[in-house]
């Protein structure tokens, strides 16, 4: 691509508009992985594998099924809800209880053990074919240079609603509340009759279910396979490192500016080199502002 | 089983010094003569594997289990050593021999580096700044076809022969020969570095940084001397790896994050923290890999359950069974 193109206003607007919509879909694949991270300390390495059973809830629901797309993408966040409830149980609250003080490194284990059996059973029960739901919405919007299809379109607009909707209930229903009590100072929510326990595992439950919506809302771009979920995971860690971990706030902003770094890089780079300008902007941020672009507070160093 | 009683004892016959020398050599004559007895090219490739694979959790081990240092972007140190060597004979006609040492050294340095960037960080954010090294680590490579023939994948030439000794690949127990004396000469230097003041250092790093610091210990110097050494090891095995496995490509299962994976559930079953664990786990779970081939999907199903198990119910690995054995 010729550079003089930069200048052009209609392609930068194009471009502009084309990151927003890839940081629409970065925002929705790491607001999960960045409540978890954010409220329980742990990094869920097996957040892509969440995402790939919801690409699959969906291809079953809308694909096999033939129900209405808006039914998928719900089933795919309550089966993920149920699933991510029963794995908080299971395993992270045993793990929690056994490992003592530093169980937050052996936690990112256990989910990495998490992800190796959740890809091989997909492998198994549904082999390694790309199971698609073509295009949810049809036509394309067009005004002046910008060029969208009204898929992407209604993608940026479900990453708003669930922007929204997870603040506000964070912000201000009862369980929200306790829920940031509980990341402030699990000690002193403790003492005032938060149960902690329960806490964790609806917070691990809607993150879940974040992974599950996004997985079965992104099926057109990402058809449901068993490795699917590598470069969603990949692309919300460094957004959530972005951001600075644990505040999904942060997390989401840092999605959009990926999204638009990214799209304008690509008159630059190839797809390849653009892994690897994500891969060292992260490292430059963990170097520089370890605790992320928009974060006042400071992590643990030394 | 005769020795029952004494086993659960923990003492007697089967635990005394004589019994443990006599072990100790059974195990090392079948580690030596086993392949050359059974001479089966099908058999020496899996030997290989796993002592190879094993080297590589050991050294990881050296990390994780002595300093508590999670380096998640393990493979692609273990890429640097590979394609040093690998590049280096290719291009640069430099002996695969040399490679071992290049291979070894290139990786030291990106490894300290990588520990200068990192050492600030501890825990969980290691994981994620060495898990991002690694993958920048691997896409440049698959980004640079002209020189790395990235994807396309790089053919890379067998050990010249050497005394006489034919490494032509046409024979693979020489290869097999070839990472045992590998093997003792690391194995020896990292039993000896954790049983030095060294080893001490890492060990009070584990436990207790704070402690550790306030104590007078300079923990960010011996964190970067743990991460330079174990990177040194990884490259001169990715190095041997290069030249045994004949074709390199920076694929995530053979550079990337499910190599690491792989060798991080060899060393958490075989046990933190006692090198040696890695080993015989390798040994058992390569070997339970190979007889259960015809389970397809279903071996990774059981490597991924265990290592959850082992995080949950056994979290010293087979270092738990020790008192039986040993």
């Amino acid at each position: 691509m010729e550079l003089s193109l930069l200048l052009d206003p209609g392609i930068l607007a194009q471009v502009l508009a084309q990151g927003l919509v890839r940081g629409s879909m970065y925002a929705l694949m790491a607001a999960g992985l960045s409540l978890i991270f954010g409220i329980m300390g742990v990094k869920n390495f097996s957040h892509g594998e969440l995402f790939m059973i919801g690409a699959y809830v969906m291809f079953f629901v809308t694909g096999v099924m033939g129900l209405p797309w808006p039914m998928g993408v719900a089933a795919a966040a309550v089966v993920l809800f149920g699933f991510g409830v029963l794995i908080e149980r299971t395993l992270i609250a045993t793990l929690r209880k056994r490992a003592g003080r530093d169980w937050l490194l052996d936690a990112f284990v256990l989910t990495i053990g998490m992800l190796v059996v959740m890809q091989n059973l997909a492998l198994i029960l549904f082999g390694t074919e790309r199971r698609g739901v073509g295009g949810l919405v049809d036509g394309t919007f067009v005004y002046g240079p910008i060029i969208i299809t009204y898929e992407r379109m209604m993608i940026v607009a479900v990453a708003v609603a669930v922007g929204l909707a997870l603040w506000s209930f964070i912000r201000y229903s009862d369980l929200g509340k306790a829920i940031r009590a509980t990341s402030q100072d699990p000690g002193a929510a403790q003492t005032l009759g938060i149960d902690i326990q329960r806490i964790y595992t609806y917070t691990f439950g809607i993150g879940a279910a974040l992974a599950g919506l996004s997985g079965g809302l992104l099926i057109s771009l990402f058809p449901a396979h068993p490795t699917v979920g590598f470069y969603p995971v990949i692309k919300s860690i460094a957004c959530v490192i972005l951001g600075g971990l644990g505040n999904i706030s942060g997390a989401i902003i840092a999605a959009m500016l990926l999204g638009v770094v990214e799209a304008y890089s690509s008159f630059f780079m190839s797809g390849g080199w653009q892994n690897v300008m994500t891969a060292v902007l992260v490292i430059v941020i963990l170097i520089v502002r370890p605790s992320g672009l928009f974060s006042s507070s400071k992590v643990e160093r030394a | 089983m005769t020795n029952e009683t004494v086993m659960t004892a923990g003492s007697g016959v089967w635990h005394s010094h004589g019994a443990r020398i006599l072990k100790i050599v059974v195990l090392l004559a079948l580690l030596v003569f086993a392949p050359t007895l059974i001479d089966n090219d099908y058999l020496t490739r899996i030997f290989i594997s796993a002592v190879m694979m094993g080297l590589m959790a050991a050294i990881f081990d050296l990390m994780i289990g002595y300093a508590g240092l999670i380096n998640f972007g393990y493979a692609g140190f273990l890429a640097i050593g590979a394609y040093t060597s690998a590049l280096g004979s290719f291009h640069y006609s430099i002996s695969p021999w040399l490679g071992l040492l290049t291979g070894g050294l290139m990786t030291a340095f990106i490894g300290f580096l990588a520990g200068v960037i990192t050492l600030r960080l501890r825990g969980l954010y290691i994981a994620l700044m060495t898990f991002f090294v690694g993958e920048a680590i691997r896409f440049t490579i698959s980004n640079t076809p002209d020189f790395t023939r990235g994807m396309l994948g790089l053919s890379v030439p067998p050990y010249p022969d050497i005394l006489g000794i034919d490494f032509s690949r046409g024979d693979l127990l020489n290869y097999y020969y070839l990472v045992l004396v590998l093997g003792a000469i690391i194995m020896g230097s990292l039993w000896w570095l954790v049983k030095s003041r060294f080893g001490l250092a890492f060990e009070a790093l584990r436990e207790d940084q704070l402690a550790s610091q306030s104590m007078g210990l300079n923990t960010t110097k011996y964190k970067l001397y743990n991460f330079t050494i174990a990177s040194f090891f990884a490259g001169v095995m990715g190095a041997y790896y290069a030249h045994y496995i004949s074709i390199l490509s920076p694929t995530p299962e053979e550079f990337g994050v499910y190599r690491t994976v792989e060798i991080l559930t060899i060393t958490y079953v075989g046990g933190r923290g006692t090198l040696w664990g890695s080993i015989f786990a390798a040994f058992l779970l390569i070997g339970f890999q190979e007889y259960f081939r015809g389970l397809g999907p279903w071996r990774l199903v059981i490597f991924g359950a265990l290592l959850i198990f082992v995080m949950l119910f056994a979290r010293k690995g087979l270092a738990g069974l020790k008192k039986y054995f040993w």
